[in-house]
């Protein structure tokens, strides 16, 4: 298929512009980034929590935005994109709270704690998780799509909360630095690292989810979108299905 | 309106109907009840915690994973003989289904955390201090949302594969907020402090039920939808 070539190359192209931006995040932020005043050496996991953090809340983004449209129109391609896109969330939300405790311990003494934008973020894996589960466990296709698309749509109340939650409670977590009304409060070395680790992580995200949404196209094939002649295609004559 | 009020009474009326015949769910969730506020008793030394102060915790828990056992057979029985096509062949709108639903969930769940209460208070030696209607608003929004999040869910794990084993993982992540609001009203309550400390949880819990009552109210539709 000529389309999912077309994306092959433009997924590979980003890839490479991604892993270049990597390389020079990693020099930027072992050699060129001052060190922060007060917490030291382990400050510089910021260039990699926060980037990952950012693309995990858009990729859950999309996610919902993918499947509510999906609920409505009923196009494959909406649902192999919220697909490809809460497979990339799944992946930089899970860096985003793996590399955030290795930064408490020093930074707070601990790896853990019971505070708000943590617990948030963690439940947000974990519906993200019930998105992959849902969709698996279902006997017709459709109805896997049309659930997944549901979880996918609720999990995304979570995204505001888990912005908002460090300014409405008093939390433990730092306040923003840059997405403020007042305008970034950050030394400029230090605001261009976290630039170059947004954008490249940004980038690597959307080269993933063009290569992940090529393969699902290639596995799904040619299906036409209307629901009954899928069922067709499953040797299932237009069934309410399986009673469970 | 009325029309509206007339079909989802008649399901509210089928289920509760149901209900009252096979007292199926009622003796799950009753019996579970009881039995968690055993277990729960033997898990602590009394010695090291006053269980008095963990007991709303445990009340807690004890809805939430007693209320599953009842909520996700909700459409169990509708499911087992297709039962749900005739339903959905009536002219009723899908969110009065579920509205309806969710009704009938509520006096059942209700029920039992009355019976939860009781048990707590006669295990955990917990004694009102506060005032009784903050009491039972406390427990009727969190019971509420807890019932308007999981029926929406127990319409999806019911038509899944993995049944009702995926209820809890699809629900508790989203449940969080009425268990912290709900056990700190609680436990506020019953130790008798000022009202002002409550009204914080309690527009929370109602927030989270208004809200879990219109998300589900708008997709139930999909859910049930072919």
């Amino acid at each position: 298929m000529a389309g999912d070539r077309k994306l092959r190359w433009t997924g590979t192209g980003l890839g490479i512009l991604g892993v270049a931006g990597m390389v020079l995040l990693m020099w930027q932020v072992a050699f060129w980034v001052p060190t922060e005043a007060t917490m030291g050496v382990v400050q510089r996991i910021f260039y990699v929590h926060v980037p990952a953090a950012w693309v995990g809340c858009m990729a859950f983004g999309i996610v919902a935005l993918t499947s509510a449209v999906y609920l409505w129109l009923r196009d494959e391609r909406l649902d192999m994109a919220a697909q490809a896109a809460a497979e990339g969330g799944m992946v930089f939300t899970t860096v985003m709270i793996t590399s955030g405790p290795l930064w408490a311990r020093v930074a707070w003494g601990t790896w853990w704690t019971w505070e708000p934008r943590l617990t948030l973020t963690l439940l947000l894996w974990f519906i993200y998780l019930g998105y992959f589960m849902v969709r698996a466990s279902t006997e017709n296709p459709e109805r896997g799509k049309r659930f997944a698309a549901i979880v996918g749509i609720i999990g995304a109340f979570n995204i505001p909360l888990i912005h908002l939650s460090v300014v409405w409670f008093r939390s433990l977590h730092p306040q923003p630095v840059v997405v403020k009304p007042e305008g970034p409060t950050l030394h400029p070395a230090m605001l261009q690292t976290l630039m170059t680790g947004l954008v490249s992580f940004t980038l690597l995200f959307f080269a993933g989810f063009l290569l992940r949404y090529a393969l699902e196209h290639s596995i799904r094939g040619e299906v036409p979108t209307a629901a009954p002649s899928r069922a067709h295609a499953y040797g299932r004559p237009d069934t309410m299905e399986g009673v469970s | 309106m009325s029309r509206y009020l007339a079909q989802l009474g008649a399901v509210v009326r089928k289920d509760l109907t149901l209900e009252l015949r096979t007292r199926e769910r009622l003796a799950a969730m009753g019996a579970f009840a009881v039995l968690a506020g055993i277990l729960f008793g033997y898990a602590l030394d009394p010695t090291l915690v006053r269980p008095s102060d963990v007991a709303s915790g445990f009340i807690w828990l004890t809805i939430v994973f007693g209320g599953l056992l009842g909520v996700g057979r909700t459409f169990a029985l509708e499911e087992e003989e297709r039962a749900i096509q005739g339903v959905l062949l009536s002219p009723i709108p899908r969110d009065a289904l579920y509205l309806a639903k969710v009704v009938s969930n509520f006096v059942i769940v209700g029920l039992t955390v009355i019976l939860v209460l009781l048990v707590f208070a006669l295990f955990f030696g917990l004694e009102l201090r506060g005032n009784p209607t903050l009491l039972v608003g406390v427990v009727g929004l969190g019971t509420l949302g807890f019932v308007a999040t999981s029926t929406l869910f127990a319409g999806i794990s019911n038509r899944t594969r993995m049944g009702d084993t995926l209820l809890p993982i699809l629900v508790f992540p989203l449940l969080v907020p009425v268990v912290i609001y709900g056990a700190s009203a609680t436990s506020r309550v019953f130790a008798g402090r000022p009202p002002s400390e409550v009204t914080g949880s309690l527009r929370m819990l109602a927030a989270f039920a208004i809200v879990a009552l219109g998300v589900g109210a708008s997709l139930f539709r999909f859910v049930v939808e072919e």
